[in-house]
């Protein structure tokens, strides 16, 4: 009971002496953006006038509802990722929304003032295939959801079925797509390719079938790619073989009339397929009798359906874009068309008439590092004096969101692109231009005593004047009121502060995960941006198109900022993963310019690439690219490179890893840039496979090479910068039967020098490996929590060779101690905080579904924890063994800014020892600054100046007071 | 009337389900196995939060079963349903940013049947009733912050070493002017009082005490019989 107290007590005391945030420092140093995705739909709120809100849905799975005036969010849910959150439809009604998510496993419906779930129901199993709201003379209460095989109809108040029909000949017909104009039938519209459109008609009030026909149509293959149903239900389809339209009434029973495009006077851009856009405004009510024929791909044609005959009201050409819009009773269509290079001009059109509506003008300008605009989301409205204005939100390829108001004005814009973040670097501000020059000095040619220090005044002068130039801008700035004071981060601007604590976010984008879901032959779009770290404003952007749409990705800084007048360099490596050839973007990190250097071209599929240490003449790293040969070439690849890779080349070794096969190779460079095989590790594929292989991080410093113990001797690390951590799990997934296994590898020698297995567990393996310790996480399956397990290796009492580290030449194996705890949540991404010296003690970031990011103490596991509290122990301050790891929410350093689907944490050194920069993405993105060992290296920020000053004052006058004093007394006592 | 009833009915379903769960006790591991039927479950509760409207959380709330392995929302009035959950034995959790909610195990048997008890990680096939459908209570607001140290008078004036070093001055500077040393009599009684407290005419030196002090605690377990020790020791000098 005492040991326990005694745990307890200890346990207080540790846990108060980690690190939290203050409330006071809430936002001071970190940020966070909220993202959606790539919008799939969208709706304004129109059910009130005056709303603020647009709701989306996203290819992310996630539904949410904007603030249309700010861009942010009000809420949002997010569905669980894969196909059984995605969201295939979105129908608004009034204050509720209702989605089909899951390929119509689940319908939901949603409150979307308070963000809340009304109802949610499960539909019969069936994959989805269309769904509609249907109402009775403006009263909608129902919603119908067409399935491969089955209609249902279900109550808008609370999600209950009223009717179910099994589709006649669902075996042969494939239904497509729903419709209902509100006079009490549902029509299903089905197809049997090449040969027939099936259409049956449900009654609404039982789900009774009342007529049933099938029309002839030999041409057609797809309803929802092809045909519209417009005005008093006549289905109209477009079919590019004959160039014409067919139309066919859905009320009465009757043959497709055929009417050529040509007798229109319209003509089809070749091999171009025609596209139908229509409007139907209100659910309870018949379509619009007007509609798009897009005909060429920026050429659109406004048609009318007039007493049974097509009228033509107006053409679009050029024009990009169209959309109808509709408030009140009005409807109108915004054609979006090319204007000058960088931007396109949108217009109002009546959409009965086609007339252009007066100053409705409205000029997007396009970013020209962006994508090409893709959708409008036009938000209609009536003016005072009845006529219609309207905003509008436009997405482009590259997944941002625009919203724009008369006469141009942007209003915020999204870059959704930064909900798919795959990799991201943090690159050090330049100097300022005072700073570089100091520099400059330093790196030319002596030129003369005289002149040098001319020089030296010189730039002494220029750093005295920006001084002064500061001080008196901060004396500016205190008289202003504070709101006033504008801090603007634009590129001209930025320089390295003191400490190095803002740097730039180089961020790379791409939405590749889904590609199941995306449309084969749609593109990727890849987007870099770059992002103050200080801020989170966005500095550039840069939109790659032409990327494969498999491909993987690897960002390296070549050149960093410390080599003026060199501009830095960074380097993206994309790689498709289907050929494995491979193209290298080459920008500068702080403007996202490309750069002037050429990449080489790489014609045969790569294998592996790695950055050495070495540099060229102008301080650019040397990036080695081994090819399916196994042939190695260098970028850059001066002769000043090449002539230092052959004096390195005995000593550059890289590793290979096939997990297909299970093979895990080693391989030395000669001095030809060939290489020879040199130790390979093969890993029964068929038992199990390699799921992650893992080096140090390069950039990562040690500081002490050992632990001092309880007795006063050191136990020292096993510090092998070469080692690697390869995991595996089993293929057998039975759960008696499952494990992990952990391999620790010499990758210079092939030497194994560790191996461990975790019976009875499973993945996901998060896997984080420094200095000498490996921790991992695992699930076990006997019972059924997540563990953590950390291997620590030690060389003993004694080092080998303290100098330097050989792989070649370590004869003694290392002491291996590992030990495991429970860990009472799942996590989604694992990292550990990093910094300049390596002297600050380690913390374990940990991101957990719930969006917390937690701050766990490396010191929590630790696989010396003793079990027994010794004298010994408590002199090194061990934390006695616990089973199960703590989560405080203390230790949250995000708080309560959530980080939804957290995906990766990257954490940079800062040019503070005690500060590590920490960046969380996944849906969202949080920047934030950790102090594992608390700021010891800076006054905390509530630092009490006044408690210091007010001391030092009074002791000064105490001084002073007692001096006169004590003068007074021996005056006194002198005349006694 | 109508209480009693649903009482008794109630009062029933707990028996029978308890029943149906003899077989589970076995080990931990006789939910997990997915069936090959796939038949799919449902798990329903309601969340509370005290004292707080739902219209002012629900929207930042969600329900995570095993992770987001299956994921559900709240409604408006805070009751929520996880569908499609194969049977097995999982983790709920209510996830708000600013309420803490205790997870809850569910258990759900190949047939349908569940129930829910307390998570240990430790013990796990210890079993602990909690209420299903589920009731998940919010036991307050989660705390992200640490208080900041603040500075106070009191604070500074009760730090012990300022009490140590603050008190004797006050003795030094107070005493000599409470008491008049002046007067005679005063005086008198003090040498008496420091008589008492002190037995030797003369101070000895303050090491050489300490040392004889803990040689003699030494020898002898009584400290009166130490301090007789010392005595002619003083004398001898």
């Amino acid at each position: 009971m005492a040991k326990l107290i005694l745990l307890c007590l200890k346990f207080i005391i540790l846990s108060s002496a980690v690190e939290a945030v203050f409330e006071d420092q809430v936002g001071k140093f970190d940020w966070r953006q909220e993202y959606v995705g790539k919008v799939r739909f969208s709706h304004f709120d129109t059910h009130v006038q005056s709303s603020k809100k647009v709701l989306l849905a996203t290819e992310n799975n996630v539904f949410a509802a904007l603030n249309t005036r700010t861009g942010e969010l009000f809420w949002r849910h997010v569905d669980k990722t894969g196909p059984e959150g995605n969201i295939d439809a979105l129908l608004q009604h009034g204050q509720d929304v209702v989605l089909v998510v899951g390929n119509g496993r689940l319908l939901r419906s949603w409150e979307i003032n308070v963000g809340g779930l009304n109802w949610e129901i499960v539909l019969d199993s069936g994959s989805f295939q269309s769904a509609c709201l249907v109402g009775q003379q403006d009263n909608v209460k129902h919603v119908a959801v067409l399935k491969k095989t089955v209609i249902s109809f279900h109550y808008l108040s609370n999600g209950h079925q009223k009717w179910i029909e099994n589709l006649p000949e669902s075996e042969t017909v494939d239904y497509q797509s729903v419709y209902s104009d509100g006079n009490g039938e549902v029509y299903a519209l089905g197809i049997v390719p090449h040969s027939h459109i099936a259409i049956v008609a449900y009654s609404v009030e039982d789900g009774e079938i009342i007529k049933q026909m099938s029309v002839e149509a030999a041409w057609l293959s797809n309803i929802q790619a092809s045909c519209v149903v417009i005005s008093q239900g006549m289905l109209t389809c477009v079919d590019p073989l004959t160039v014409s339209l067919y139309m066919l009434d859905l009320h009465t029973e009757s043959q497709m009339t055929q009417i050529p495009l040509q007798s229109l006077g319209l003509e089809v851009a070749p091999g171009f397929h025609p596209v139908l856009v229509s409007t139907q405004p209100n659910p309870g009510r018949q379509p619009l009798s007007e509609f798009f024929l897009q005909l060429g791909p920026d050429y659109y044609q406004l048609l009318q359906l007039n007493n049974g005959q097509i009228v033509t009201l107006r053409d679009f050409k050029p024009a990009m874009l169209v959309s109808f819009a509709t408030t009140g009773e009005k409807t109108v269509a915004a054609v979006m068309s090319p204007k000058n290079k960088t931007a396109s001009s949108l217009n109002l059109f009546s959409a009965e008439t086609g007339r252009r509506l007066l100053d409705t003008t409205l000029i997007f300008n396009m970013d020209p590092y962006g994508g090409k605009p893709e959708k409008l989301h036009v938000q209609a409205f009536l003016k005072k004096d009845d006529s219609v204005g309207y905003r509008v939100m436009v997405q482009t390829e590259d997944h941002t969101l625009t919203f724009i108001q008369q006469p141009g004005r942007v209003m915020w814009t999204r870059e959704e692109a930064l909900s798919d973040v795959v990799t991201m670097e943090m690159v050090d501000l330049p100097l300022t231009g005072t700073q570089a020059e100091l520099e400059g000095e330093f790196g030319k040619k002596a030129d003369g005593l005289m002149s040098m220090v001319l020089k030296r005044l010189s730039s002494q002068l220029i750093l005295l004047q920006a001084w002064i130039a500061h001080l008196w801008k901060l004396f500016y700035d205190a008289r202003k009121p504070r709101s006033q004071v504008k801090n603007e981060v634009t590129i001209e601007n930025l320089s390295r502060d003191e400490f190095n604590l803002q740097k730039m976010m180089v961020m790379v984008t791409s939405s590749l995960k889904r590609s199941c879901t995306v449309h084969p032959l749609s593109f990727f779009p890849v987007k870099l941006f770059g992002i103050d770290s200080k801020t989170g404003s966005i500095l550039w952007r840069h939109y790659l198109d032409n990327i494969p749409s498999n491909a993987a990705f690897k960002l390296m800084v070549q050149r960093t900022t410390a080599h003026f007048p060199h501009p830095p360099q960074c380097t993206l490596l994309i790689k498709d993963k289907d050929t494995g050839l491979a193209t290298l973007h080459v920008f500068n990190p702080i403007f996202g310019k490309k750069s002037h250097v050429s990449p080489p071209a790489l014609p045969q599929p790569i294998l592996q690439s790695l950055m050495l240490p070495l540099m060229d003449q102008d301080y650019a790293k040397v990036l080695l690219l081994v090819d399916d040969q196994y042939k190695v070439s260098a970028f850059p690849s001066t002769k000043n490179v090449l002539q230092q890779l052959q004096e390195m080349a005995s000593s550059i070794f890289f590793y290979l890893v096939d997990s297909t096969q299970g093979r895990l190779s080693g391989y030395r460079l000669r001095t030809d840039l060939s290489t020879e095989l040199i130790w390979e590790v093969v890993i029964p594929a068929e038992v199990q496979k390699i799921v992650s292989v893992k080096g140090k991080r390069p950039n990562e410093h040690v500081h002490s090479q050992g632990r001092v113990m309880g007795d006063r001797s050191v136990l020292y690390k096993y510090l092998n910068p070469n080692l690697l951590a390869v995991v595996t799990e089993s293929t057998d997934l039975h759960q008696e039967r499952s494990f992990v296994g952990i391999l620790l590898i010499d990758g210079v020698t092939g030497r194994i020098i560790h191996e461990a297995v975790q019976r009875k567990a499973r993945g996901p393996v998060h896997v984080v490996h420094s200095e000498n310790w490996v921790v991992y996480e695992y699930w076990s399956t006997k019972s059924r929590r997540n563990e953590f397990s950390v291997i620590e290796l030690y060389e003993g009492m004694e080092l080998y060779n303290s100098t330097v580290f050989s792989s070649l030449d370590r004869p003694h194996a290392p002491q291996v101690l590992q030990q495991s705890y429970i860990f009472p949540s799942y996590i989604s991404t694992l990292e550990a905080t990093l910094t300049e010296k390596g002297i600050t003690s380690r913390h374990l970031l940990i991101g957990l579904p719930s969006g917390g990011i937690l701050s766990l103490p490396k010191m929590f596991l630790d696989p010396r924890r003793p079990e027994i509290v010794s004298e010994q122990s408590r002199e090194e301050n061990l934390i006695p063994y616990a089973p199960e790891l703590l989560i405080r929410t203390e230790w949250f350093i995000n708080y309560n800014q959530t980080v939804s689907r957290v995906r990766g944490i990257y954490t940079a050194p800062s040019g503070l020892e005690s500060t590590c920069l920490v960046v969380a993405y996944g849906l969202d993105i949080y920047q934030t600054r950790v102090y594992p060992s608390k700021q010891f290296d800076v006054l905390k920020d509530d630092y009490d100046y006044m408690l210091i000053s007010s001391v030092l004052f009074a002791l000064f006058f105490a001084t002073m007071i007692s001096k006169r004093l004590a003068e007074v007394k021996l005056l006194n006592r002198a005349w006694r | 009337m109508h209480l009693t009833a649903l009482l008794w009915v109630c009062m029933q379903a707990a028996l029978v389900v308890a029943w149906c769960f003899t077989d589970m006790e076995t080990g931990p591991g006789a939910g997990v196995s997915t069936q090959p039927n796939g038949d799919r479950f449902k798990i329903e509760g309601r969340a509370i939060v005290p004292g707080i409207k739902t219209q002012d959380w629900v929207s930042t709330a969600r329900i995570l079963v095993e992770g987001e392995e299956y994921v559900g929302f709240v409604r408006t009035d805070g009751s929520f349903a996880v569908n499609d959950v194969p049977s097995g034995s999982y983790v709920v959790e209510v996830v708000t940013p600013n309420y803490r909610f205790e997870p809850v195990r569910v258990d759900i048997t190949s047939k349908g049947k569940m129930r829910a008890r307390l998570v240990n990680y430790i013990k796990t096939s210890e079993v602990i009733r909690q209420p299903y459908p589920l009731q998940i209570r919010a036991s307050g607001p989660h705390t992200y912050f640490m208080k900041r140290e603040t500075w106070g008078w009191t604070d500074f004036l009760m730090n012990p070493m300022v009490m140590m070093m603050v008190l004797p001055l006050l003795i030094i500077v107070l005493l000599p002017k409470v008491v008049n040393t002046n007067d005679p009599e005063m005086r008198k009684e003090m040498e008496q009082s420091m008589n008492m407290l002190n037995p030797n005419p003369e101070l000895p030196d303050v090491s050489e005490l300490m040392t004889k002090l803990f040689s003699g605690s030494k020898g002898s377990s009584k400290a009166g019989g130490s301090s007789k020790g010392t005595r002619p020791a003083v004398k001898r000098r």
